[in-house]
């Protein structure tokens, strides 16, 4: 099911277009709002709708085979950790689930070159790098060849 | 002396102040009329009507007048320091247009109306007007040159024009060169410099208020319209949104 924008919802912010990885949410020439210029060329990888902060993003299905009268609407509030999606069936029944999407504050991720690079001699470890603090624990287990 | 006079008080040598009075009219109208325009080109009218009749039907709870009126007091206070946009350069560059906008329009209707042909006025109002105007230039020329979302995100080159963008050059060029004719006029320059300066600030001046269909100016109408429709519906139960999630799944720093 494609992305479409809520032109009333969007504010024009750009999160959409930024995070698209199929570069099709584009920019209305006439209204300044984020719109779907290719739904058939559409991950459904729902980037957008997770991404956008104004809730303007809805996912419909194809009109030949989703019956029309469906909706899916998403609420990211990235405070709690939490998406949570709303499915109205075309006759009416209603659907809701919460997903927990991560545990830690949004933006809190240490990207990659803000860690310390490793020293050579970390090429023959075992281990993976920066394990074990990245990981959270303070050792990883072992076995003992003895016990073995 | 500059930002101090009354600029509209030269103009009254070609034009009578009925002649002003008249033009500044004829823009109010040329707003309401375009809105009304845009209103039936894009159905909004009826799109607002469908969606709160929608909203009526699929209501949870009936809201009381009070609600209603509170709802009302919310999405004011929200519209005044633009609350609806999520990142801090959008919000600040608007803000500088909405009240730069505000100041700019009302010293300027009380010059033309209340002190129409005299020089001398409370040193206020030439400075409110001056601010006023400065201040839409900052936040314009910001908005247009940085914040513009196809230029920041859609690989447009920041000299990109288009349709979207008839409302804020027309704006920019307006309060631009209204102050040009201000500075040219007080600081005595070629007459010829001065009426061209004059020339091109009522011709955005009017393109602005006269463009209002075609043109992004309507939006100051519309966005607080759809944003107390959401707040009512979020009220109301009948928000197609999911509900908030009662738990917090964040455990860690």
């Amino acid at each position: 099911m494609p992305t479409y924008t809520d032109m009333t919802r969007c504010d024009g912010c750009g999160e959409c277009v930024d995070i698209c990885p199929s570069d099709i949410m584009h920019i209305d020439p006439v209204y300044r709002r984020s719109y779907n210029i290719e739904p058939n060329f559409c991950w459904e990888c729902y980037s957008c709708v997770k991404a956008c902060p104004q809730n303007a993003i809805d996912v419909r299905g194809y009109a030949d085979f989703a019956p029309l009268g469906h909706k899916v609407r998403v609420l990211r509030e990235p405070e709690k950790g939490v998406i949570s999606w709303k499915i109205r069936y075309r006759d009416g029944r209603l659907k809701e689930f919460a997903f927990p999407i991560r545990t830690t504050p949004w933006g809190s991720i240490k990207p990659p070159q803000d860690y310390e690079m490793p020293d050579l001699s970390a090429i023959g470890s075992q281990m993976l790098a920066h394990e074990p603090a990245a990981l959270h624990i303070d050792a990883l287990p072992t076995i003992d060849k003895i016990k073995a | 002396m500059v930002f101090t006079n009354n600029p509209f008080a030269a103009v009254t040598d070609f034009f009578s102040p009925l002649a002003m009075q008249i033009y500044i009219v004829l823009m109010v109208l040329a707003v309401v009329i375009g809105t009304l325009l845009d209103i039936y080109h894009k159905g909004s009218a009826i799109f607002f009507a469908q969606r709160k009749e929608k909203s009526r039907a699929a209501a949870q709870k009936q809201l009381s007048g009070t609600e209603t009126f509170s709802l009302a007091v919310e999405t004011i206070a929200e519209a005044a320091v633009s609350g609806e946009f999520c990142k801090w350069p959008r919000r600040l560059s608007h803000l500088l247009m909405m009240y730069g906008f505000f100041v700019y329009v009302i010293t300027t209707v009380v010059m033309v109306f209340c002190y129409a042909g005299v020089a001398r006025v409370p040193a206020i109002l030439p400075g409110l007007w001056t601010l006023g105007a400065s201040m839409i230039l900052v936040g314009g020329l910001w908005f247009f040159f940085y914040l513009r979302v196809n230029v920041a995100f859609d690989g447009d080159s920041p000299f990109h024009l288009g349709r979207a963008d008839l409302f804020v050059v027309s704006l920019i060029a307006s309060v631009a060169f209204a102050l040009l004719w201000d500075y040219a006029q007080t600081t005595y320059a070629n007459p010829t410099a001065t009426w061209t300066l004059f020339g091109l600030y009522m011709f955005f001046t009017t393109l602005l208020f006269g463009a209002v269909r075609w043109s992004k100016f309507a939006h100051m109408f519309f966005k607080p319209a759809v944003a107390f429709q959401r707040r009512v519906e979020e009220a109301n139960g009948s928000s197609d949104l999911p509900r908030p999630s009662n738990e917090n799944y964040i455990i860690r720093s």
